[in-house]
């Protein structure tokens, strides 16, 4: 699968975009792009979704894994993501931890 | 109507995979969220087989083969390997209770059983002369 990911960190807010199509032949790139913005220790994580067409729960997994490596004190927000993204997200009930916005100011 | 793939059984070929599940989805008439539902099921138990059914040390072809059957009223994938035995339907109960567990006390794991489950109307696993047979199906919701 094709996966771009690209990082920036201003203002200690850490911003990932993602596009194309995330699971388990390219989670790992997302994985380490993850620890990359937690070296950073930004006090928000910003995940852009507008141009990811799908994530299979190897997608899930770093999101998990994103929470807990950013820490409790860390707001993750998912931004702009697919309707059938974000069905995947509240099914497996990450919802609860991630902020879901269209967009983010 | 029947259409089949078969491909070596690692990370690379998902997207082959993908492909094929898309276009027979399309050719049974499928709607976009079902399409996806679909391919999100297949790609998570393609991605086991890669990933844990075929030991270093295996004799003969490690591949994934998948036929499907096309027919008025529904779509069935039948996917099949000939990896060591497991049984997805064994997994469900223990994925389903990690999704009502909040994320900061989650293993990190599991899930795509859960959402391959969720994602078709029907699942059944068989286990046939040394294959793991896993036969989704769908039926028609048509756009």
């Amino acid at each position: 699968m094709a996966l771009d990911l690209t990082l920036t960190v201003e203002n200690e807010i850490a911003k990932i975009t993602l596009a194309g199509e995330l699971d388990g032949s390219n989670a790992a790139d997302f994985k380490t792009k993850i620890e990359e913005a937690a070296a950073a220790e930004p006090q928000k994580l910003v995940l852009y979704m507008n141009d990811l067409e799908f994530m299979a729960s190897a997608g899930l997994r770093v999101l998990v894994f994103s929470k807990q490596k950013m820490g409790a004190g860390v707001d993750v927000y998912v931004v702009g993501a697919d309707e059938m993204i974000i069905e995947t997200i509240e099914k497996t009930g990450l919802h609860h931890s991630l902020i879901i916005q269209e967009t983010f100011a | 109507m029947i259409e089949t793939l078969t491909v070596p059984a690692n990370l690379d070929s998902l997207k082959p995979i993908a492909e094929y599940v898309m276009k027979v989805a399309k050719m049974a008439g499928l709607d976009k969220k079902s399409m996806y539902k679909l391919r999100l099921a297949v790609d998570e138990l393609a991605t086991n087989i890669a990933n844990y059914a075929y030991a270093d040390d295996h004799d003969g072809k490690k591949d994934i083969s998948l036929e499907s059957n096309i027919s008025q009223d529904s779509l069935i994938i039948t996917i099949t390997d000939n990896g060591i035995p497991f049984n997805p339907t064994n997994k469900i109960d223990a994925e389903m209770e990690v999704v009502q567990k909040p994320i900061e006390e989650r293993k990190i794991g599991g899930l795509g059983i859960f959402l391959a489950f969720d994602g078709v109307d029907d699942f059944s696993y068989q286990r046939i002369e040394q294959q793991n047979i896993n036969i989704l199906t769908v039926y028609h919701h048509r756009d």
